[in-house]
């Protein structure tokens, strides 16, 4: 064993390139490889599609009837010509409605709705129930023990229940609809989001924020509200799975979109009485549903995955 | 243990309370007034005036709370508008229905349910896996009461007269009778008070009373006329509870204690079910007591689409008719409930693993 | 123990069903013959030989506004009604189901209804058929009354049933686990025709749907913009596409199955030219924006309510450029507000005759006594229809309902749509099977051979037993079974004929009516039917301030319109 060793070599830094990668890299590419998510993406993707190019793939106006236009009779069942109906009747993919409108034309219109309504109440829900928790997990003390409880009476109740009850106050209506499923749906963001903030508040860098002298929005804005984002964003994905499910099930029972708008869960809702005999009215809608909050699940799963390494495992 | 049930009673007290407010609140702010929702075209300002004064709605709003919550603490639920009936009354008739409607829909999802989840959990990435996550996934985006039209539509029509058929609607077929057990076992039963309605509860549960009177075709009709409703509602719950299983089985299984277990040489079933399982129930237990409000607002779906007059579609009706009776009630019965629900669930907690301390 | 709780439920699970699987089988075709628990009514107190004493209620004077001027027993065998002005329909009115006759001591015994009273429960009365139990939410079962007086009812147990949807109903009766259905949907015409085993019956109709505008609310102030409405809207197609076989335009408001009905001219034909002339005429070539309410309540008139509100509004869109919004409204609310005349736009609504007079259908809307959702009234209209009603020959009140049809053209107050038709559908096999206009179907005659139980499944549940005190079909048709009225119709007709009165006498001026009632008729607790009976089934129902006065709502509905008021009313 020699007494000196060569001197180590100075590490020349210029020659290396760190490859740094963000925090939302990592995210995008563990979805990726999630098969599921993936999935739901692609059927995500092609509803977008479908809700922005509506009045150019459909083949007929979703509000004008064809009688009087065509030889239709109502509720009849799907020609396609690829699969035998004679080429001189008209092509309705998935039939003729109650109305003697064409099906198909009016399910791509209800996927510009469907989107709409999920969207907008779960941005809503996610605006109140933020500030709502927020402040009851920053604050904490009595305005928390009250919030806490509102939310509580508002759990204690069916969310469909406490919604049709809000519809009826309101009156019919799709945007009384979204109002009522919005404000169910409330609760949930408000405990997530108070539950993070109450992790992050007693924190290092809190405390030394709040040193400094910073104020509470600062704060609030600056340090907590950012690590909320992560179970917000996948609480919200999944929301919105649900919000349309919701507001699909206001629809079936007369009190969300009015005829005659082409909503998917009205649709249904219209020929329930007709499954027996124009089974087509109703699988159609409910499938175009189910295919919607499919989509939204199976991409919540995956950003939950994707977003949170420590359940990584836990759904494999 | 009994200090903390205390302690959990007593800080659910003002929820109950706030309950109570909020559906006495819902109730008077439901727009229209129930004089007019009954009698519909046919309501005159005097028949009204009358209906009101009869029925206590006249008085100052304040006045009607007390009176409200007067009634509710001595199980007085008050009187329905539109059937003239006692609200405790439509509830002995009508609740049995929902109960039976959810217990096997929940039945049905935990036997299919937990099965499938271990399996797919053990076999984890083979093809039972990804089929049954993916049925899973489907399962929990389908709104009931697509699934329970498109169930009857396969179990009535297109499986019509093979032995698989099954009936769309009502609980039972039209002049089959269900004699409550009193009478099968000639006991006295007083016709009024709370024996009376404890009996007709039970009875009204048709399996049950089937069961307890050894009519065996009563029981076969009952079942056979449960089944697409039950499976309409439990899909998706079978669906959750198949997927929660599933992902905390997998995170069991990944545990030392597992592979310790598997290295002394248990069995692989032993370890699974003894072991695994054991420590994966915990929360799956939260997911079942979740799920059940969400079975009731599917409960309100389902009976509308099979035709049963259960206590959801009751609460519906009433809702829309502006019966406050029923709607206070009723909802005040549906909340107590999940409150007291949560509380079994929390003290469940205890038993599936010891190492929870109830504070 | 987790594992052992699990296998025990499972384990109880299985083996019920594998009990019930080899148990026997529910027959599905005939329903179970289990008799159901006849619960007889509590048998009133023998009457001993106490004198009779006549019940009698008089009106200090017509002031009050009602038809009845006095109700007296005039002796065991007799009752006298004294009305404050003729009535040449009294016979028709009295044959009404709400008019079935129940013992005085049954409606005493009960309170004459109220919270839990068992008059709404268990009607008693002196008709073929009488109440074995009624199982909420689930059936009502009748059993034959052994001691009826007339022709003794065929089957001996009736059950009611219900479903709210006409493709269950339809389900059922072709599983075979109903006898017959009511309100065959619109699209099922044609599968029960084409069905041997079943039989389709179909109700004339005895309604009319119409489309109703307000002429204080401009533009429907201008006759202009209401008669090229009329003409703009192809009512036909409606027919066609929204309502069953059976159903007819309405060219006059009122059905041609009602005497003087359908007199006059036609209504406009359909004519969008001349239709979008005139409305540019009236100032509005480009059309306008206005809204159109209904009601989302399926009736006979209307059993497509949203697919007919949706073509209505496209054919003013594409035939007027007319741009309606559709509102839904409920429908406690919506009446309200038409009768008040708070629409502003068009709305969707109908009537359905009580009983087969002209005074109830045109003087409903367009006489007197008419509400405020067609706006101002017409007095040309209301003078023809006064002199129609004052008169008791069809041929002598022609003139004036001619009059009355032409002057509702020319004036449009509302479009009339259409006459619903309905339908019943029996299993081929029943004998006996009968439909009536006024939804009074009756089982004494029906029969199935090999069978002794029929099964009905209408649409609802009734509401209670207590006839006096509803007014819906589905509470009447099982109160039709129990009780008899004075008169009654004859078996699938309007035709009204004597039931427990063998005749009641007018004087000339139709304001004395002397009814003889049949003797030794039984009611269903024993009891012999008397004068009294008559006379209280009548006050509890006509006096207001009577302590029986109370039934299920104490709206008492057909007292109160079909005799105008009640007596003391508060």
């Amino acid at each position: 064993m020699t007494q000196t060793e060569a001197p180590i070599a100075k590490l020349d830094l210029e020659g290396i390139s760190v490859m740094s990668v963000s925090l939302w890299q990592i995210t995008w590419r563990r979805l990726f490889r999630r098969k599921s998510a993936l999935v739901g993406m692609v059927i995500l993707g092609f509803l977008i599609i479908i809700a922005l190019t509506a009045q150019w793939l459909a083949p007929y106006d979703p509000y004008t009837p064809l009688i009087g236009i065509e030889p239709v009779t109502m509720r009849e069942a799907p020609c396609i010509h690829l699969l035998g109906c004679p080429a001189d009747q008209a092509q309705h993919l998935m039939g003729i409605d109650g109305n003697g409108r064409d099906e198909f034309s009016r399910l791509l219109y209800g996927a510009r709705l469907s989107l709409m309504i999920g969207l907008s109440t779960v941005t809503f829900a996610i605006a109140i129930g933020t500030c709502l928790g927020a402040v009851a997990g920053y604050v904490g003390g009595w305005l928390d023990n009250v919030i806490m409880r509102v939310m509580d009476v508002l759990l204690a109740f069916p969310s469909l229940l406490l919604a049709i009850a809000i519809v009826t106050m309101l009156g019919p209506g799709l945007i009384n609809a979204l109002l009522a499923i919005g404000i169910v749906s409330i609760p949930s963001y408000a405990r997530v989001v108070r539950s993070s903030v109450l992790t992050v508040r007693e924190t290092d860098y809190v405390s030394a924020s709040k040193a400094i002298g910073s104020n509470t929005l600062t704060i609030l804005f600056r340090h907590i509200l950012p690590n909320v984002l992560t179970p917000l964003i996948v609480q919200g994905t999944l929301g919105i799975a649900t919000a349309i499910l919701d507001a699909a099930a206001l629809s079936f029972l007369g009190l969300g979109a009015q005829p005659p708008t082409p909503e998917w869960g009205s649709m249904l809702g219209a020929e329930r009485n007709q499954v027996f005999t124009a089974p087509h009215l109703v699988f159609y809608p409910g499938l175009a549903i189910m295919l919607t909050v499919l989509s939204f699940n199976l991409l919540g799963d995956g950003l939950r995955d994707a977003l949170d390494p420590r359940l990584a495992h836990a759904s494999g | 243990m009994f200090t903390y049930i205390l302690r959990r009673i007593l800080s659910s007290i003002p929820v109950l309370i706030g309950i109570l407010f909020a559906t006495f609140a819902l109730a008077r702010l439901l727009p229209g007034d129930p004089c007019r929702a009954v009698l519909g075209e046919r309501a005159t300002d005097a028949i009204c005036n009358e209906f009101l004064h009869r029925h206590g709605l006249d008085r100052p709003i304040p006045v009607q709370f007390t009176v409200y919550v007067n009634e509710i603490i001595h199980g007085d639920f008050g009187v329905s508008f539109r059937y003239s009936e006692t609200v405790g009354q439509l509830l002995v008739e009508r609740l049995p229905t929902t109960i039976e409607l959810t217990f096997c829909a929940l039945i049905l999802s935990i036997i299919i349910g937990i099965p499938l989840g271990i399996i797919s959990a053990v076999r984890h990435n083979s093809w039972v896996d990804v089929l049954t996550m993916t049925w899973a996934n489907i399962g929990v985006s389908m709104p009931v009461f697509w699934l329970g039209l498109m169930l009857a539509f396969v179990f009535s029509i297109l499986l019509k007269g093979t032995p698989l058929a099954l009936p769309p609607s009502g609980r039972l077929t039209a002049g089959v009778l269900s004699p409550t057990f009193a009478q099968v076992w000639g006991l006295k039963v007083p016709a009024h008070g709370f024996l009376a309605a404890a009996v007709e509860f039970i009875s009204r549960l048709n399996i049950l009373n089937a069961i307890l009177t050894g009519n065996w075709s009563l029981l076969g009709d009952a079942l056979k006329h449960l089944m697409l409703p039950a499976m309409a509602l439990g899909t998706i719950p079978m669906a959750l509870i198949a997927r929660m299983t599933r992902s905390s089985m997998l995170d069991v299984l990944d545990q030392d204690y597992i592979r310790t277990a598997r290295a002394k040489g248990l069995r692989k079933t032993n370890v699974v079910l003894k072991h695994a399982f054991r420590n994966a129930l915990l929360p799956l237990a939260t997911v079942i007591g979740l799920e059940l409000g969400g079975l009731l607002g599917g409960a309100i779906l389902t009976e509308t689409v099979f035709n049963l007059s259960g206590m959801g579609r009751t609460l519906y009706d009433a809702i829309t008719a502006r019966d406050y009776g029923i709607v206070q009630a009723f909802t005040v019965v549906i909340a107590i409930f999940f409150v007291v629900l949560n509380l079994i669930v929390d003290i469940s907690y205890t038993y599936l693993d010891p190492r929870v301390q109830l504070k | 123990m987790k594992r052992s709780m699990f296998l025990l439920i499972s384990l109880v699970v299985v083996t019920s069903m594998i009990l019930a699987a080899c148990g026997p089988a529910a027959t599905t075709v005939a329903p179970a013959t289990a008799v159901p628990p006849t619960k007889v009514p509590p048998t009133a107190v023998p009457p001993t030989a106490v004198p009779f004493q006549p019940l009698s209620l008089a009106a200090p004077d017509c002031s009050y506004g009602g038809e009845f001027s006095k109700i007296e027993a005039v002796d065991q065998n007799t009752v006298k009604f004294t009305l404050c002005y003729p009535d040449p329909a009294f016979l028709s009115k009295i044959a009404l189901a709400s008019f079935g006759i129940q013992p005085a001591a049954w409606l005493q015994q009960t309170g004459g209804g109220g919270t839990g009273s068992e008059l709404l429960t268990h009607p008693v009365g002196t008709g073929p058929y009488m109440l074995a139990q009624w199982q909420k939410g689930q059936e009502v079962d009748l059993t034959a009354f052994p001691d009826y007086w007339g022709t003794k009812a065929l089957t001996k147990t009736v059950v009611f049933r219900w479903s709210a949807e006409s493709a269950q109903r339809l389900q059922e009766l072709q599983a075979g686990t109903v006898d017959a259905i009511d309100n065959v949907g619109p699209a099922d015409f044609a599968t029960v025709q084409a069905d041997a085993n079943l039989a389709l019956l179909k109700r004339e109709a005895m309604n009319i749907m119409y489309i109703g505008l307000n002429n204080t609310y401009p533009p429907f102030d201008k006759v202009e913009v209401r008669q090229a409405i009329a003409m703009g809207i192809d009512r036909q197609r409606i027919i066609d596409n929204f309502y069953p076989a059976g159903s007819t335009v309405a060219d006059t408001f009122t059905p041609c199955t009602i005497t003087n009905g359908c007199v006059g001219d036609k209504w406009y034909d359909f004519d969008p030219v001349a239709a979008k002339a005139l409305l540019a005429q009236a100032g509005f070539p480009e059309g306008f924006t206005t809204e159109i309410a209904y009601r989302d309540v399926v009736r006979g008139y209307l059993p497509n309510v949203a697919n007919v509100v949706q073509d209505i509004q496209a054919q003013l869109k594409a035939n007027l450029n007319i741009d309606a919004k559709i509102v839904v409204m409920e429908s406690g609310a919506f009446i309200d507000a038409a009768n008040k005349g708070e629409l502003k736009g068009l709305h969707l609504l109908g009537w359905t005759a009580d009983y087969p007079d002209m005074t109830n259908f045109l003087d409903v809307f367009f006489g007197t006594g008419a509400n405020k959702s067609f706006g101002n009234t017409w007095p040309d209209i209301i003078d023809a229809l006064k002199q129609g009603a004052a008169l008791a020959d069809p041929a002598a009140r022609a003139p004036f309902y001619v009059t009355a049809n032409n002057l509702i053209k020319e004036h449009v107050p509302a479009i009339p749509v259409a006459h619903g038709g309905s339908a019943v559908a029996y299993k081929a096999t029943v004998q006996g099977a009968n439909v009536s206009a006024l939804g009074d179907e009756v089982f004494a005659p029906v029969q199935i051979p090999g069978q002794d139980t029929f099964v009905w499944m209408q649409n609802a549940e009734p509401i209670s037993l207590y006839g006096a005190d509803e007014s819906d079909g589905e509470s009447l048709r099982p109160y039709i079974q129990i009780t008899e009225g004075l008169y009654g119709f004859k078996t699938g007709t309007t035709e009204v004929i004597p039931v427990l009165a063998t005749a009641c006498t007018p004087n000339t001026a139709l304001t004395e009516w002397t009814c003889a009632l049949r003797q030794n008729v039984k009611f269903h607790d024993g009891t012999i039917m008397n004068a009294n009976d008559v006379v209280e089934t009548f006050i509890v129902q006509w006096d207001a301030s009577n302590p029986l006065h109370t039934g299920n709502t104490g709206e008492f509905y057909y007292m109160s319109t079909l005799f105008a008021a009640f007596l003391n009313a508060p």
